[in-house]
Protein backbone atom coordinates (compact mmCIF):
# COMPACT_ATOMS: atom_id res chain seq x y z
CA UNK A 1 0.00 0.00 0.00
CA UNK A 2 1.67 3.09 -1.11
CA UNK A 3 0.93 5.95 1.72
CA UNK A 4 1.96 9.78 1.36
CA UNK A 5 1.67 11.40 4.52
CA UNK A 6 1.04 15.01 4.86
CA UNK A 7 2.52 17.42 7.66
CA UNK A 8 3.34 20.10 9.37
CA UNK A 9 2.22 22.76 12.21
CA UNK A 10 -1.35 23.48 13.23
CA UNK A 11 -3.32 25.65 10.61
CA UNK A 12 -0.50 24.98 8.08
CA UNK A 13 -3.18 23.40 5.82
CA UNK A 14 -2.83 19.55 5.76
CA UNK A 15 -6.89 18.69 5.90
CA UNK A 16 -7.52 21.18 3.80
CA UNK A 17 -4.77 19.77 0.99
CA UNK A 18 -6.31 15.91 1.73
CA UNK A 19 -9.63 17.29 1.30
CA UNK A 20 -8.70 18.78 -2.08
CA UNK A 21 -7.58 16.28 -3.75
CA UNK A 22 -8.81 12.81 -2.08
CA UNK A 23 -11.60 11.24 -4.60
CA UNK A 24 -13.55 9.98 -0.94
CA UNK A 25 -14.95 12.24 1.54
CA UNK A 26 -11.85 12.06 4.07
CA UNK A 27 -12.03 11.08 6.95
CA UNK A 28 -11.20 13.73 9.65
CA UNK A 29 -10.62 13.51 13.44
CA UNK A 30 -11.08 17.18 13.98
CA UNK A 31 -11.71 18.32 17.70
CA UNK A 32 -12.32 22.11 18.64
CA UNK A 33 -9.63 23.83 20.17
CA UNK A 34 -9.93 24.48 23.82
CA UNK A 35 -7.05 26.93 24.38
CA UNK A 36 -7.24 30.98 23.59
CA UNK A 37 -4.32 30.83 21.65
CA UNK A 38 -5.51 28.14 19.04
CA UNK A 39 -8.84 29.34 19.00
CA UNK A 40 -7.68 33.01 18.10
CA UNK A 41 -5.79 30.77 14.55
CA UNK A 42 -8.64 28.51 13.74
CA UNK A 43 -11.56 26.52 15.44
CA UNK A 44 -10.87 23.02 15.01
CA UNK A 45 -7.56 20.95 15.12
CA UNK A 46 -6.80 17.19 14.28
CA UNK A 47 -5.92 15.52 17.25
CA UNK A 48 -5.42 11.63 15.44
CA UNK A 49 -5.16 11.62 11.62
CA UNK A 50 -7.23 12.67 8.37
CA UNK A 51 -7.48 10.04 5.91
CA UNK A 52 -8.21 10.34 1.93
CA UNK A 53 -6.56 8.57 -0.80
CA UNK A 54 -6.46 9.77 -4.75
CA UNK A 55 -5.65 7.32 -8.06
CA UNK A 56 -2.90 7.75 -10.67
CA UNK A 57 -3.23 7.49 -14.39
CA UNK A 58 -1.73 3.99 -13.58
CA UNK A 59 -4.71 2.71 -11.57
CA UNK A 60 -2.68 2.54 -8.54
CA UNK A 61 -4.22 3.93 -5.64
CA UNK A 62 -2.27 6.57 -3.02
CA UNK A 63 -3.16 7.06 0.29
CA UNK A 64 -3.01 10.53 1.94
CA UNK A 65 -3.00 10.60 5.78
CA UNK A 66 -2.30 13.92 7.66
CA UNK A 67 -0.67 14.07 11.09
CA UNK A 68 -1.83 16.44 14.16
CA UNK A 69 0.46 19.31 13.66
CA UNK A 70 1.35 19.76 17.49
CA UNK A 71 4.41 18.19 18.80
CA UNK A 72 1.98 16.86 21.95
CA UNK A 73 0.69 14.36 19.59
CA UNK A 74 4.13 13.20 18.55
CA UNK A 75 3.40 9.56 18.92
CA UNK A 76 1.01 9.69 16.44
CA UNK A 77 3.48 11.00 13.76
CA UNK A 78 5.67 7.55 14.23
CA UNK A 79 2.25 5.74 13.77
CA UNK A 80 1.55 7.49 10.92
CA UNK A 81 4.69 7.59 8.78
CA UNK A 82 5.51 3.75 9.41
CA UNK A 83 5.39 1.89 6.21
CA UNK A 84 5.10 5.51 4.19
CA UNK A 85 6.58 6.18 1.35
CA UNK A 86 7.47 10.13 1.39
CA UNK A 87 6.45 13.01 3.21
CA UNK A 88 4.86 16.14 2.19
CA UNK A 89 5.76 18.97 4.87
CA UNK A 90 3.45 21.93 4.62
CA UNK A 91 4.65 25.18 6.01
CA UNK A 92 2.65 28.00 7.40
CA UNK A 93 4.19 31.18 6.33
CA UNK A 94 2.01 33.32 8.32
CA UNK A 95 3.17 31.79 11.55
CA UNK A 96 5.08 33.60 13.72
CA UNK A 97 8.72 31.94 12.76
CA UNK A 98 8.04 29.78 9.57
CA UNK A 99 11.92 28.94 9.06
CA UNK A 100 11.88 27.48 12.85
CA UNK A 101 8.78 25.62 11.49
CA UNK A 102 10.67 24.26 8.59
CA UNK A 103 13.75 23.16 10.83
CA UNK A 104 11.48 21.75 13.23
CA UNK A 105 9.61 19.12 11.13
CA UNK A 106 12.74 18.44 9.17
CA UNK A 107 14.45 17.32 12.29
CA UNK A 108 11.48 15.74 13.57
CA UNK A 109 10.99 13.49 10.12
CA UNK A 110 14.56 13.20 9.73
CA UNK A 111 14.60 9.34 9.63
CA UNK A 112 11.37 9.36 7.62
CA UNK A 113 12.76 11.53 5.23
CA UNK A 114 16.07 9.79 5.03
CA UNK A 115 14.11 6.38 4.05
CA UNK A 116 11.75 8.25 1.71
CA UNK A 117 11.82 11.70 0.40
CA UNK A 118 10.18 15.14 1.02
CA UNK A 119 8.87 17.59 -0.72
CA UNK A 120 7.75 21.22 0.94
CA UNK A 121 4.95 23.52 -0.17
CA UNK A 122 4.47 27.31 1.66
CA UNK A 123 1.11 28.16 2.70
CA UNK A 124 -0.80 30.98 3.28
CA UNK A 125 2.17 33.47 1.62
CA UNK A 126 -1.35 35.74 0.82
CA UNK A 127 -1.95 36.29 4.30
CA UNK A 128 1.95 37.25 4.87
CA UNK A 129 4.83 37.29 2.89
CA UNK A 130 7.23 38.76 5.03
CA UNK A 131 9.42 35.48 4.64
CA UNK A 132 10.32 34.44 0.91
CA UNK A 133 10.98 31.18 -1.12
CA UNK A 134 14.45 32.30 -1.18
CA UNK A 135 14.56 32.34 2.44
CA UNK A 136 13.54 29.03 2.74
CA UNK A 137 16.03 27.88 -0.10
CA UNK A 138 18.42 29.46 1.94
CA UNK A 139 17.61 27.39 4.92
CA UNK A 140 17.85 24.39 3.13
CA UNK A 141 20.86 25.33 1.47
CA UNK A 142 22.41 25.99 5.34
CA UNK A 143 21.39 22.36 5.92
CA UNK A 144 22.79 20.79 3.06
CA UNK A 145 19.64 19.66 1.68
CA UNK A 146 17.92 20.87 -1.80
CA UNK A 147 14.49 19.69 -1.43
CA UNK A 148 10.99 20.55 -3.83
CA UNK A 149 10.02 23.83 -2.64
CA UNK A 150 6.21 25.50 -3.99
CA UNK A 151 4.53 28.04 -2.36
CA UNK A 152 0.83 26.64 -2.63
CA UNK A 153 -2.58 27.18 -1.59
CA UNK A 154 -3.74 23.68 -0.03
CA UNK A 155 -7.25 24.68 -0.86
CA UNK A 156 -6.55 24.19 -5.00
CA UNK A 157 -6.56 20.96 -6.17
CA UNK A 158 -3.73 21.75 -8.60
CA UNK A 159 -1.72 22.80 -6.07
CA UNK A 160 -2.22 19.80 -4.11
CA UNK A 161 -1.65 17.51 -7.31
CA UNK A 162 1.89 19.42 -7.90
CA UNK A 163 2.98 18.57 -4.63
CA UNK A 164 2.11 14.85 -5.00
CA UNK A 165 3.93 14.62 -8.82
CA UNK A 166 6.75 16.18 -7.49
CA UNK A 167 7.01 13.98 -4.72
CA UNK A 168 6.49 11.01 -6.94
CA UNK A 169 8.86 12.11 -8.92
CA UNK A 170 11.64 12.67 -6.34
CA UNK A 171 11.34 9.06 -4.90
CA UNK A 172 10.90 7.60 -8.76
CA UNK A 173 14.30 9.35 -9.51
CA UNK A 174 15.96 7.62 -5.93
CA UNK A 175 14.63 4.60 -6.98
CA UNK A 176 16.52 4.46 -10.38
CA UNK A 177 19.61 6.06 -8.82
CA UNK B 1 -10.31 26.03 29.30
CA UNK B 2 -11.09 25.63 32.73
CA UNK B 3 -12.13 27.74 35.83
CA UNK B 4 -9.27 27.38 38.69
CA UNK B 5 -12.24 26.06 40.81
CA UNK B 6 -13.79 23.64 38.31
CA UNK B 7 -10.23 22.17 38.06
CA UNK B 8 -10.04 22.04 41.63
CA UNK B 9 -13.49 20.39 41.95
CA UNK B 10 -12.00 17.76 39.02
CA UNK B 11 -9.06 16.80 40.92
CA UNK B 12 -11.31 16.58 44.34
CA UNK B 13 -13.58 13.70 41.95
CA UNK B 14 -10.72 12.37 40.77
CA UNK B 15 -9.66 11.53 43.65
CA UNK B 16 -12.82 10.64 45.24
CA UNK B 17 -13.28 7.72 42.06
CA UNK B 18 -9.85 6.51 43.08
CA UNK B 19 -11.32 6.21 46.98
CA UNK B 20 -14.30 4.54 46.15
CA UNK B 21 -13.28 2.04 43.17
CA UNK B 22 -9.91 0.52 44.87
CA UNK B 23 -8.91 -1.28 41.51
CA UNK B 24 -8.67 1.87 39.34
CA UNK B 25 -4.99 3.10 39.88
CA UNK B 26 -5.12 6.23 37.76
CA UNK B 27 -7.81 8.32 36.07
CA UNK B 28 -6.72 11.86 34.21
CA UNK B 29 -9.13 14.23 32.80
CA UNK B 30 -8.32 15.95 29.60
CA UNK B 31 -9.63 18.25 26.85
CA UNK B 32 -10.84 16.64 23.69
CA UNK B 33 -7.55 18.51 21.77
CA UNK B 34 -4.95 16.97 24.09
CA UNK B 35 -4.61 18.91 26.95
CA UNK B 36 -4.62 17.71 30.05
CA UNK B 37 -6.62 19.29 33.40
CA UNK B 38 -6.45 17.15 36.43
CA UNK B 39 -4.86 13.96 37.16
CA UNK B 40 -4.69 11.12 39.83
CA UNK B 41 -2.53 8.14 40.63
CA UNK B 42 -2.26 5.83 43.63
CA UNK B 43 1.24 5.28 43.03
CA UNK B 44 3.05 8.61 42.42
CA UNK B 45 5.19 9.10 39.17
CA UNK B 46 3.81 5.19 38.45
CA UNK B 47 3.00 6.71 35.10
CA UNK B 48 3.26 9.44 32.67
CA UNK B 49 -0.33 10.35 32.58
CA UNK B 50 0.04 13.45 30.68
CA UNK B 51 0.89 11.65 27.65
CA UNK B 52 -1.64 9.31 28.15
CA UNK B 53 -4.33 11.84 28.40
CA UNK B 54 -2.77 12.90 25.03
CA UNK B 55 -3.27 9.86 23.41
CA UNK B 56 -6.72 9.51 25.12
CA UNK B 57 -7.79 11.96 22.89
CA UNK B 58 -7.08 11.04 20.14
CA UNK B 59 -8.62 7.41 20.74
CA UNK B 60 -11.51 9.22 21.61
CA UNK B 61 -11.46 11.44 18.83
CA UNK B 62 -11.02 8.34 16.84
CA UNK B 63 -14.08 6.38 18.39
CA UNK B 64 -15.94 9.46 17.90
CA UNK B 65 -15.24 9.19 13.67
CA UNK B 66 -15.98 5.76 13.78
CA UNK B 67 -18.80 5.24 14.92
CA UNK B 68 -20.15 8.16 13.06
CA UNK B 69 -18.81 7.09 9.66
CA UNK B 70 -20.96 4.03 10.90
CA UNK B 71 -24.19 6.14 11.83
CA UNK B 72 -23.89 4.46 15.17
CA UNK B 73 -24.61 7.53 17.13
CA UNK B 74 -22.37 9.30 19.65
CA UNK B 75 -19.06 7.24 21.10
CA UNK B 76 -19.89 6.54 24.47
CA UNK B 77 -16.66 4.85 25.54
CA UNK B 78 -13.91 2.90 24.40
CA UNK B 79 -12.25 0.13 26.05
CA UNK B 80 -8.22 -1.19 25.98
CA UNK B 81 -8.52 -4.54 27.32
CA UNK B 82 -4.42 -5.83 27.45
CA UNK B 83 -2.69 -8.45 29.24
CA UNK B 84 -1.91 -6.16 32.06
CA UNK B 85 -5.03 -4.36 32.76
CA UNK B 86 -8.21 -2.26 31.45
CA UNK B 87 -8.00 1.40 29.88
CA UNK B 88 -11.50 2.82 29.54
CA UNK B 89 -11.66 6.29 27.26
CA UNK B 90 -14.99 7.62 28.17
CA UNK B 91 -16.46 11.35 27.18
CA UNK B 92 -17.39 13.67 30.07
CA UNK B 93 -18.89 15.94 27.54
CA UNK B 94 -18.18 17.47 24.24
CA UNK B 95 -14.87 19.40 25.15
CA UNK B 96 -13.43 16.99 28.22
CA UNK B 97 -12.59 12.80 28.17
CA UNK B 98 -11.79 10.73 31.54
CA UNK B 99 -9.45 8.30 31.48
CA UNK B 100 -8.93 5.69 33.70
CA UNK B 101 -7.26 2.70 33.92
CA UNK B 102 -6.85 -0.68 36.62
CA UNK B 103 -4.33 -3.09 36.23
CA UNK B 104 -6.75 -5.56 37.41
CA UNK B 105 -7.80 -7.28 34.33
CA UNK B 106 -10.78 -9.19 36.00
CA UNK B 107 -12.09 -5.48 37.06
CA UNK B 108 -14.05 -4.35 33.90
CA UNK B 109 -17.30 -3.99 35.02
CA UNK B 110 -16.27 -1.84 38.42
CA UNK B 111 -13.72 0.26 36.28
CA UNK B 112 -16.66 1.21 33.51
CA UNK B 113 -19.79 1.68 36.01
CA UNK B 114 -17.66 3.87 38.57
CA UNK B 115 -16.11 5.82 35.95
CA UNK B 116 -19.54 6.62 34.29
CA UNK B 117 -20.91 7.50 37.68
CA UNK B 118 -17.76 9.89 37.61
CA UNK B 119 -17.84 11.09 34.23
CA UNK B 120 -21.47 12.42 34.74
CA UNK B 121 -20.76 14.42 38.24
CA UNK B 122 -17.90 16.02 36.54
CA UNK B 123 -20.05 16.73 33.31
CA UNK B 124 -22.66 18.66 36.25
CA UNK B 125 -19.42 20.46 37.67
CA UNK B 126 -18.01 21.85 34.76
CA UNK B 127 -21.64 23.03 33.81
CA UNK B 128 -22.19 25.25 36.59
Amino acid sequence: MDKIIFTGPMGAGKTTAISAISEIPPIATDVRCTDEESQQRKENTTVAMDYGYITLEDSSRIHLYGTPGQERFNYMWTILTNGGIGLVLLIDNARPNPIEDLHFYLDAFQDFIRSTGVVIGITRTDVDSNVTLNEYYSALMKRGQVYPLFEIDPRQTQDVTILIHALLAVLSQQAAA
Amino acid sequence: MLSETATEQLKQQLESLLDRCQPICAAVVVTVDGYTCAMKQRTTDQYSLERVATMGSTLMSLGDTMTAELKMGSCENIISENQHGIIAFMHINHNLVLVSLTTETNSLGMLLSHSRKCAENMAKTVAV
